[in-house]
């Protein structure tokens, strides 16, 4: 490394003249950017350990391993039966296999190269490697939007450490977005080249990447609009040619044939509306092409024109109408509930509470967007403007992606991710003019440009424009202005790379499934409960005991206690979810039924009372009470959780409906024991409990963490002896029954 | 000498099994051990049956029921004692403990002693309830003996106990001579709750009641009557969900010397006949103790009944959806000293349940012959196995009165359709028009190809011309 950091400095002392020291310095400083980004995602690895983070990438990870040691065949048929109990999952056929495949692949070459790696360590560090493969595309894309190449490396060292793009890629985030953001930019990147080409070989080029992407996250819906969009708009500004004909549909056809071979996607590119566009835009290409073909075939004929383009039109409106017809018939699915949300940000709250219960999935607050992107913010409209200035047809394309997604990372903050890369380039292109004009030190001489303007004079009369445009000379004289401007802007991006670094950090390197926090004196604490739980569970029950818990924790139970979970963070049956929530939310009396028919074995919850954690379960109650409502508005009724003046409590004003709540007992059982008479406290939500704790009589405590996030329950087996639970467990507790007298009323007579 | 030892180590152990299915150690709790006279002949039998019994009253030191938590016994009788209660050993807790662990026990009441108070919190909880005074005394005015108590009616005479309905085996009764009455000298009766664990083994006569002679002796009101007709259980038995068992004769008196060897005589007849109250004893504490109606299953079996990869393998974790699989189960039943092969009666019915939350199927398993022996029948099912993947359980659930509770439940996943499992494009007849149109437009392609490549341009300048 040392020899070609020096090698750098030569050519840097150099000048870094010559195409190929150019080159050579280019690589060089893309391998710095990569290392860069490498290196500001290793902070949970250095701050933590090597570990898997939250809930999907555990997932992910479980995927992963199941790939590896029983191969790809298996994987593709794999029938999960310790999750969803007792349905199963068809996991082969309902998952984005991209990831693991990768992780797979990147193993087993390892493995033939006779490195071991654990697979974990694989899979950890697979999210900061993409990264910089994403700088590397990112810097691609930029050097197809200007001949500047110093906006590439800028677009690229933007891309690497922007903390958009960090919060779904440090290490040990195992997700979907992991790769695919890379592959989303590198897409584009072919597009773009297939586009300015009007190549056969890009174009099928840009399609294999786009397969790649559709294998790898359900986000490539994004790309399937945002390409048919761009097509559309440059046809919509009269600048069909030959090259939009041949990139578009060598990207439509092998794209989705392409997108179809992976199972989850399977004919859903004929058959659902968020596909329609691109199917729509392939046929109206093909009419735009034999029109054209006609066109020049023809002797020119205005009026044929004219009679032409309204038969295009009326093609164009009569697909629409048959579109419409056809989804209202049902043969094509209309648009998802999650797809509604991203237009009317109220509708899953009111629809479906189960997509609304998911927190990145509310919509941005405005300071995510400094907080994600910081500087980069105010400059992305500069980089737009720019691009207004050029449009040519890769402009267009940035000019609409960055309508689109901006629009989307303002109603769902996942999608920041989407926007990121956008917002680099321009930001990019805006720095790099910027500096450009204000970095020679070279001034315009206005007899130069007299020259020029004299020869070019009527055009620019003609264009018409800015007033300042017009003005002979342009350019900056004053060295001081040229300093100031170059100052503050190098303090900008330091301050950049400052507030990138303290993101990263702070918000972005926490595997939450480890919890960090700070003693008196300053020193770190870890609370490590749930990792505790889940090694419980592994060392102390069945191999086979099934897990009822909220579905967030479902993934991490699969993966850490290697327990079957009826719920899992894979919410495809929102019915089984609610089945969950009504256990939850019930009297035990009606809950103990319902365990008993899906066979659970132990209950799961996580309690964050005694230590002030507040992402716990009755935190998220309430969720779990509307999404039973949702299926039983009968028997739950979220209002009867509330006091009667609307609160929500869980001390003694709390309501009898909260109070018998399954999950309040769970929750509070035998919390009184730890403080003094009457003064148990819950230190979430500051309130004093009761004097006197929930009893439970068809659960029984098996096991609570150190720091009691974690409780875990055993669901008693039916009595032995027939007597309902209240009093068999009063029985154990040394109450005796009352002897049958006379007062029970009418005597129950046996019948045979 | 060594192996003599051995070899009378396992002459011990077939004694052993040779008895009971589940234990010989039996402890007897009586109010004074001397009182094991009177009853010599029921507890002889027992002993000739290889139970090896331990005497003990409640009051004794030693007495516990449980020996660093594991039973010390595998069953107890209780013979009805004076004291009010049974002292720190024999408490409530610790009789449901000792069920719970697959005790079983007899328990016997009488109209002259009032049952201990931990006795009745036992019953209370099984929902057995005995009257409010802890005792009490059957008479019948129609069906008592007449040498006996010719005036105070209170020995009944009751006919050999049937079963109840056509669905409960008959253990107490099979075989018996048509008209030996039962002796049930000054006993008290139970009511049974509704509970499905509970059953009646014998049933008072229409015409019995329960007072109790020391307070109602003059008049008894309606309101007061505790219990009457077959309403009255005088012998009961409850067997709980883990099959241990609990039986209640009404009279201990009923099991003693004097009224296994007494002749009686009915209300309007001259004859007297023996009792068959010493087979009655016998059957009871047969049945109490697991020597009877024990059932278990001797293997489970289920298997692809298809042929393919996989058809060979016994007991598979995973199936297919449509599969057809085979199911097999092997049952004994425990008849006093050997294992003999259960057969399920003619108006009954043994059924295997294919279920996922409800079941999906529930199919009659019939005997398979092949597989039994005079030992073991077997009973089998074969099935298409539902369109629908899931975690799925073959369950047999047979729960008969005096019968073992039989609850098999064997748990494998039906997985989907592999994608090398579905049926090849060719082989379905509507894919055909497809197939054709892909080789027709293939055809028309690489034609139009050729064409294309083998045709010289007709006028350069026009191509020139297309080209910009």
């Amino acid at each position: 490394m040392s020899a070609t950091s020096s090698s750098s400095f030569d050519l840097l002392a150099s000048g870094g003249r010559g195409k190929s020291s150019r080159t050579l310095l280019r690589v060089v400083i893309l391998l710095f950017i990569a290392g860069a980004a490498i290196a500001s995602r290793l902070f949970s690895v250095i701050r933590f350990e090597s570990i898997i983070h939250e809930f999907d990438p555990w997932f992910n990870f479980r995927a992963t391993k199941y790939l590896v040691s029983h191969g790809f065949y298996n994987f593709w048929d794999w029938f999960d039966d310790r999750t969803w109990h007792p349905l199963g999952r068809v996991t082969g056929g309902t998952l984005y296999p991209g990831l693991m495949v990768t992780s797979g692949v990147i193993y087993h070459a390892l493995r033939a190269l006779t490195i071991p790696v654990d697979i974990r360590n694989i899979c950890v560090l697979l999210a900061p490697a993409c990264s910089g493969l994403t700088a590397f595309a990112t810097y691609l894309l930029t050097n197809e939007m200007t001949t500047n190449a110093s906006a590439g490396l800028l677009a690229a060292a933007f891309m690497g450490i922007a903390p958009g793009y960090i919060s779904r890629s440090v290490a040990g985030s195992y997700d979907n977005e992991a790769i695919s953001i890379f592959l989303l930019v590198l897409t584009f990147y072919l597009w773009i080249k297939a586009l300015k080409l009007g190549s056969m070989l890009w174009g099928a080029l840009c399609a294999l990447s786009y397969g790649y992407m559709v294998a790898s996250w359900g986000g490539y819906a994004f790309i399937t609009c945002l390409l048919p969009l761009h097509a559309f708009v440059l046809v919509c500004m009269g600048r069909y040619s030959t090259r939009l004909y041949v990139s578009y549909t060598s990207w439509y056809v092998l794209g989705t044939l392409a997108s179809m071979q992976i199972p989850f996607v399977g004919f859903l590119p004929v058959k659902t509306s968020e596909h329609m566009p691109a199917l729509g835009i392939f046929g109206f290409l093909q009419l735009l092409a034999f029109l054209d073909y006609v066109r020049s075939a023809l002797p020119s004929g205005r009026q044929f024109q004219i009679f032409l383009w309204s038969i295009a039109g009326s093609v164009f409106l009569i697909g629409l109408l048959g579109l419409v017809v056809i989804t209202s018939a049902g043969i094509i699915a209309p648009w998802g509930g999650r797809f509604y949300s991203l237009w009317d940000t109220a509708y899953a709250k009111i629809h479906i509470p189960i997509i609304a219960s998911v927190s990145e999935h509310q919509p941005t607050a405005w300071p995510a967007f400094f907080f994600d992107l910081n500087m980069l913010i105010w400059l992305f409209p500069a980089g737009v403007y720019l691009c207004f200035q050029e449009l040519a047809d890769e402009h267009v394309f940035i000019v609409v992606y960055a309508v689109l997604g901006t629009y989307f990372a303002g109603v769902m903050v996942r999608l920041m991710l989407t926007l990121t890369p956008i917002v680099c380039v321009a930001a990019a292109m805006a720095v790099s003019q910027m500096l450009n004009n204000y970095l020679s030190l070279k001034s315009p001489k206005p007899e130069d440009h007299a020259v020029v303007e004299g020869a070019d004079v009527t055009a620019t009369k003609k264009k018409g424009g800015l007033k300042s445009t017009n003005k002979p000379v342009v350019g900056i004289y004053s060295l001081l202005s040229k300093g100031v401007v170059v100052t503050s802007m190098t303090i900008y991006l330091l301050l950049f790379v400052l507030h990138c670094t303290w993101v990263t950090s702070n918000a972005y390197s926490s595997p939450s499934v480890v919890l960090a926090s700070r003693m008196p004196d300053g020193s770190q604490h870890i609370i490590d409960d749930y990792r505790e739980a889940y090694q419980w569970l592994r060392q102390n029950t069945k191999d086979d005991a099934k897990i009822m818990s909220w579905w967030d924790y479902g993934y991490q139970i699969g993966g850490m206690a290697d327990r079957p979970t009826l719920v899992d963070n894979n919410t495809w049956n929102n019915t089984h979810i609610a089945t969950v929530g009504k256990a939850m939310s019930s009297r035990e009396e009606v809950s103990y039924p319902i365990m008993r028919q899906h066979e659970v074995d132990y209950v799961l919850i996580v309690f964050g009372g005694l230590l002030g954690y507040s992402g716990d379960d009755i935190n998220k109650f309430l969720w779990m009470v509307r999404i039973a409502e949702g299926i039983w508005p009968d028997e739950i009724r979220e209002r009867d959780y509330f006091t009667p003046r609307g609160e929500y409590r869980v001390d003694a004003e709390a309501s009898q409906t909260m109070k018998d709540s399954l999950m309040y007992k769970m929750s509070y059982y035998n919390y009184n024991a730890l403080f003094p008479p009457g003064q148990a406290q819950d230190r979430v939500r500051g309130a004093k409990l009761p004097e006197v704790g929930p009893t439970l009589n068809t659960l029984e405590e098996a096991f609570t963490s150190e720091n009691w996030i974690i409780r875990i329950y055993k669901v008693k087996d039916l009595d032995n002896f027939d007597r309902d639970h209240a009093s068999a467990a009063a029985f154990d507790r040394g109450h005796k029954k009352k002897r049958g007298g006379k007062k029970r009323g009418p005597r129950v007579l046996r019948v045979e | 000498m060594k192996s003599f030892l051995s070899f009378s180590l396992l002459l011990l152990a077939t004694l052993v099994s040779a008895i009971s299915s589940t234990g010989d150690r039996l402890l007897a709790v009586l109010d004074d051990v001397a009182e094991k006279a009177t009853y010599s002949k029921f507890l002889g039998d027992l002993e000739s049956r290889g139970f090896k019994i331990t005497y003990e009253t409640p009051k004794s030191e030693s007495l516990s029921l449980f020996r660093l938590g594991e039973r010390k016994y595998d069953h107890v009788i209780f013979f009805p004692t004076k004291a009010k209660g049974l002292g720190p050993n024999l408490t409530p807790n610790l009789l449901v403990q000792f069920l719970n662990q697959k005790g079983n026990i007899l328990l016997t009441l009488s109209s002259e002693v009032p049952a201990a108070t931990s006795l009745v919190s036992l019953l209370t909880e099984l929902d057995i309830t005995l009257p409010s005074d802890r005792t009490g005394l059957v008479v019948d005015h129609f069906n008592h003996d007449v040498l006996s108590a010719a005036d105070a009616h209170d020995v009944l005479l009751l006919p050999v106990p049937r079963p109840a309905r056509p669905d409960v085996a008959d253990l107490f009764a099979s075989g018996a001579p048509a008209d030996t009455p039962i002796a049930f000298p000054r006993g008290a009766g139970v009511l049974l709750g509704a509970g499905p664990l509970l059953t009646p083994i014998v049933r008072a006569p229409a015409t019995a009641y329960l007072y109790n002679p020391k307070e109602q002796a003059e008049v008894l009101a309606a309101d007061e009557l505790f219990g009457a007709g077959a309403q009255l259980a005088l012998v009961a038995g409850m067997q709980a969900r883990n099959s241990a068992r609990l039986a209640v004769v009404g009279s201990a008196e009923m099991l003693s010397d004097k009224w296994f060897d007494a002749k009686v005589t009915k209300v309007g007849e001259k004859k007297e006949v023996p009792t068959y109250n010493r087979e009655v004893a016998k059957r009871v504490a047969g049945w109490a103790f697991q020597e009877t109606g024990v059932l278990k299953v001797n293997w489970v079996e289920h298997r692809l009944n298809e042929a393919g990869p996989g058809a060979n393998v016994s007991n598979p974790a995973m199936y297919r959806i449509k599969n057809d699989v085979t199911y097999k189960i092997s049952l004994s039943q425990w008849d006093w000293d050997k294992w003999t092969g259960f057969t399920v009666p003619a108006n009954d019915d043994l059924q295997l349940e294919f279920s996922m939350l409800s079941p999906f199927h529930r199919l009659h398993l019939a005997v398979d012959a092949a597989h039994s022996s005079p030992e073991a029948t077997a009973y089998t099912a074969s099935f298409k196995l539902p369109d629908q993947h899931g975690i799925f359980n073959f369950k047999v659930n047979y729960k008969r009165p005096f019968l073992t509770n039989i609850e098999e439940k064997n748990t494998v996943s039906v997985r989907h359709m592999a994608h090398d499992e579905w049926p090849r494009s060719y082989v379905i007849s509507g894919a055909w028009p497809w197939i054709a149109g892909i080789g027709a437009t293939i055809t028309a392609w690489l034609a139009f190809v050729a064409v294309w490549m083998f045709s010289k341009p007709a006028d350069a300048r026009v191509v020139l011309k297309k080209t910009q």
